[in-house]
């Protein structure tokens, strides 16, 4: 596991959802809150192991809803289905292009709310619902892209700073020794 | 691939989910107390934030616009004193009345104020955090006020901090009068208010009611959660299909708690 890079994903994750908290010119303006742990986690579950992950989900979830009416970790498993989902498929994901992470970030952001308020439905909560979470929803949709195109860059640049990086291997490792199979014999 | 970290990470996750929705009320409140001390630091630094902030405010204002601020303060100060002596002699008499009536003493509530931390991140709600917590004295359904109107109660109170349920959460629901008929209802939320955080409906009022728009609202006083007379706000609508045993009205709120930086708690 990445310890040093964990923590620094843990801490910012902390910070974030403070600062969406803190921060209410978006209810002001657009009449929604903006969530940056769907594009955080995807930014992770990207980069990182999957103890990494399910540590994120963990805690984003847990420190959420300390400062939410929500019920504790309702977050949790829609956190952790998305960081697995990316995380088993991240080969397959086209990620290196700009288009396509925010793509993947507007998906992620419109994943989480759906499998949240199908949890709070199911736990037999009454969330305010009605025909203006459509906007919410499609408001969540559009920043968690954006913030995608924040996040991941920003992992990237976290696990080439706070990790150990491999030294460069003094010859070139490129090259393949095919050697023919009665070498063996 | 090796299968194993995946399966612990998932049985992890599935079993303290799991524990999450199974919690009691008064455990999920404890564990949500230990992890919102994680932010501590974050609100401190806030705080001396917006300290400094006010500071350096302060010292840019030139001082002929704070004396003239200060002469309006001490002209309103002074009227404002006259009206309090005024009502403290109705409010001696009243208590003299009511004593002679054998009826119970009305409690005295003693507003204090604070700075709104944070809101709810989720959607689904309509809360606050503030910076009086236990340790200031709040207490779990204590009124919270703004600009001389209610704005929510509180729902839960951590030592330095309380979160606050707005009027139209789900989980506010309170008991209201209408001042002009004297009849009750119960305000509370729906999807058709959640575009407008000053708006909520007020429930099971009586199918001939004689409401009307306009009409102002106040707390019933009824649970003896709320003082009796609070203001919250005008009737902006009346909707009554016929054959139902109630109306149901929606309410404009006097007081956008998203425009709001600072609240008063009522504390007994």
């Amino acid at each position: 596991m990445k310890a040093f890079l964990t923590i620094t994903i843990l801490l910012v994750a902390l910070i974030t959802t403070y600062a969406a908290s803190a921060w209410s010119l978006p209810l002001q303006m657009l009449g929604t809150q903006l969530d940056p742990l769907p594009p955080l986690m995807l930014a992770t579950a990207l980069r990182t192991p999957i103890t990494t992950i399910a540590i994120l989900a963990i805690f984003a979830s847990l420190t959420q809803s300390a400062l939410s009416s929500d019920p504790l970790g309702l977050s949790l498993l829609p956190l952790y289905t998305l960081g697995f989902i990316v995380h088993i498929n991240s080969h397959n994901l086209l990620h290196h292009h700009i288009g396509s992470r925010f793509a993947l970030g507007a998906i992620a952001g419109a994943m989480i709310p759906l499998m949240s308020l199908a949890l709070l439905l199911l736990t037999n909560k009454e969330p305010l619902i009605g025909w203006f979470s459509l906007w919410q929803w499609a408001a969540s949709i559009l920043s968690s892209g954006l913030m995608t195109l924040i996040f991941y860059p920003l992992i990237e640049w976290l696990d080439k700073s706070v990790e150990e990086q491999p030294l460069a291997a003094p010859f070139d490792t490129t090259t393949t020794i095919i050697r023919h199979r009665r070498f063996h014999e | 691939m090796n299968r194993r970290p995946y399966l612990i990470a998932t049985i992890a996750v599935a079993l303290l989910a799991l524990t999450c929705f199974t919690l009691s009320p008064e455990n999920s409140a404890r564990t949500k107390r230990l992890f919102s001390s994680f932010y501590t630091p974050l609100f401190s630094a806030q705080k001396t934030a917006q300290t400094t902030s006010d500071y350096l405010t302060n010292q840019v204002i030139p001082r002929k616009t704070l004396l003239k601020e200060n002469n309006a303060l001490k002209r309103q100060n002074e009227i404002l004193e006259l009206k309090l002596r005024r009502l403290s002699t109705l409010s001696r008499e009243n208590r003299i009345l009511r004593q002679k009536l054998k009826m119970q003493p009305k409690p005295e509530w003693n507003p204090r104020l604070s700075r709104i931390v944070g809101r709810d991140p989720s959607n689904w709600w309509r809360s606050i955090q503030i910076d009086l917590g236990s340790s200031d004295g709040v207490k779990i359904d204590m009124p919270v006020m703004a600009n001389g109107a209610l704005i929510g109660r509180v729902q839960e109170a951590y030592a330095h901090r309380s979160r606050v349920a707005l009027l139209g959460d789900p989980i506010c629901r309170i008991s209201a009068t209408i001042a002009e008929t004297t009849e009750t209802g119960i305000l509370s939320s729906c999807g058709g208010t959640i575009y407008d955080p000053t708006l909520a409906e007020l429930l099971y009022l009586p199918a001939g009611t004689k409401a009307r728009v306009g009409d102002e609202i106040y707390t019933s006083g009824f649970g003896e959660v709320f003082p009796r007379g609070i203001h919250i706000g005008k009737i902006l609508a009346l909707e009554n299909t016929s054959g139902d045993l109630t109306t149901k009205a929606s309410v404009k709120l006097a007081t956008n708690p998203s425009l709001l930086n600072e609240v008063w708690v009522l504390m007994p």
